[in-house]
């Protein structure tokens, strides 16, 4: 179990280890979206509020870029998640 | 630091991964610069869709039927999974006036060679699920799909890799250069590029950077708004577009005098399903410079009309909302070919909401014009210099 750490999934949502994590880093990406285009971390239910800290400093560790530069992820809506039923109803408030 | 290649190419989304396979493959020596990361503009915040349907019957649709034929290998070529189904495809019709449009259109582009045909509502719904009961019936092509388009974008990348192309992230290009009146390359944010050809495929970041040569393209962006729900068992199948969207984008003189918000807005339905369960629901059109926020009326907007069309989708949860800028063109074609007074530079650019299906063809027709000067069919209403591209 030497590799057992390379195992630890990162981004829960969608199940990316820290393996693949690494894998995209190697790949070329330099920012939080750009492992998330290549793994699809940060793309599940939470949207990224759990994985985004540690996939950061991942990011800051690997001299990709420094820490300071790392582009903060686009926000964007919702906060939490709803029905699309509920958008529609805001209107007759 | 600097480079020499055959071809530079300006643009790491779908078109100009597309691009810089097709010529590595080739045999030319490739390096492709993007400004911040592959897929970072439209191809990242796009629908997905290979749709046939939504094509004008003429070269459009015709480049579009070789580009689904050439998509269907692509996974097998690449050696990487794009995710690309052939699902089918309708296009829901809710009145007359629509059901006179989509008559007209769907025999024109039977005679181009796609298999599609209205059907009942009754027909419709032993495909879909939850559609409205008020649709007087839907167009049905089995050859509409989707693709995956980090996918499709990253498979191309990796495959020119593996035949030497070099691909530069962080690259943005602060210039070209130029000797003899002719452009022979690049200067990026990580180095120049000596190139014997540059292709701009920036979409609609591409005006841009071609004036910094001077030219003017008439290639505007357009933002297209997109609501992403959580996965979930299928639902959606294949992919579903409204007439409205048709009639929008080829009649939009019926609404010129439209009073809803959602028209004004451009809202059309773009539905589909992800290979993981997400459903898409698109989408506006807006004419909002290079804003790619979202906006509450545009999310609300985009969300009632897909509920009027299928209020099964009512309950379906909502996790994140994007937008992107579509690189339009007044004629709804893209621009591919050399600009005129502008020796070394060749433009690729312009797909607006086609970006991803005619990605593969566009691979091939740029490849095909730059290393053999010519390709198998008349491009010719795609020639760049249809527009007025040097101001006088």
């Amino acid at each position: 179990m030497e590799n057992a750490d390379q195992e630890i999934i990162i981004c829960r949502c969608e199940e990316i280890s820290r393996r693949q994590i690494l894998a995209a880093i190697a790949d070329g990406a330099t920012t939080i979206k750009g492992v998330k285009i290549r793994t699809e971390a940060g793309m599940g239910l939470c949207q990224g509020r759990t994985c985004r800290r540690l996939i950061t400093q991942m990011l800051a560790q690997s001299g990709a870029r420094p820490a300071a530069e790392l582009y903060p992820p686009t926000s964007r809506p919702p906060v939490r998640t709803a029905q699309v039923g509920e958008y529609i109803r805001e209107e007759d408030d | 630091m600097g480079r020499t290649a055959d071809v530079a190419v300006i643009g790491g989304g779908v078109i100009g991964a597309s691009i810089a396979y097709r010529l590595a493959k080739a045999g030319k020596k490739v390096v492709l610069c993007e400004r911040y990361d592959l897929t970072a503009g439209a191809t990242g915040a796009c629908d997905q869709m290979v749709i046939l349907q939504s094509k004008n019957p003429g070269i459009h649709l015709r480049l579009a039927l070789d580009s689904a034929a050439m998509f269907q290998d692509l996974s097998r070529e690449l050696d990487y999974p794009i995710e690309y189904f052939r699902h089918g495809g309708m296009i829901t019709i809710e009145n007359e006036m629509e059901m006179g449009v989509m008559t007209d259109f769907v025999a024109r582009q039977k005679k181009i060679g796609l298999e599609v045909e209205i059907i009942s509502r009754a027909d419709a719904a032993k495909r879909q699920r939850g559609l409205a009961d008020h649709l007087l019936g839907c167009t049905f092509s089995r050859q509409d799909g989707h693709v995956n388009p980090f996918k499709l974008t990253l498979g191309f990348a990796k495959a020119a890799k593996a035949l030497g192309a070099e691909i530069l992230i962080d690259a943005e290009v602060t210039g070209f250069k130029e000797e003899g009146g002719k452009i022979k390359g690049i200067k990026t944010a990580k180095g120049d590029v000596d190139a014997e050809v540059t292709v701009l495929a920036a979409g609609a970041w591409s005006p841009l950077v071609a004036a910094q040569v001077g030219l003017t393209l008439p290639i505007k962006p357009r933002r297209g708004q997109i609501i992403i729900t959580e996965p979930g068992p299928p639902y959606v199948v294949g992919g579903i577009l409204s007439a409205q969207y048709i009639v929008a984008k080829y009649h939009p003189e019926t609404l010129r005098d439209a009073k809803s918000r959602g028209v004004q807005l451009g809202v059309g339905l773009a539905l589909s399903q992800t290979a993981k369960g997400d459903i898409l629901i698109g989408a506006t059109r807006e004419f909002v410079d290079y804003e790619v926020s979202n906006t509450r009326e545009g999310i609300r907007e985009i969300l009632k009309n897909a509920a009027r069309l299928m209020p099964g989708l009512k309950k379906m949860n909502v996790i994140r909302i994007m937008g992107g800028s579509r690189p339009y063109t007044p004629d709804g074609l893209p621009l591919i070919g050399f600009p005129k007074g502008r020796e070394g530079l060749f433009l690729a650019a312009g797909h607006e909401g086609d970006g991803i299906a005619l990605s593969a063809i566009t691979g091939r027709i740029v490849a095909d014009l730059l290393t053999e000067g010519k390709t198998y069919t008349d491009i010719s209403p795609l020639d760049p210099n249809r527009f007025p591209l040097i101001a006088s």
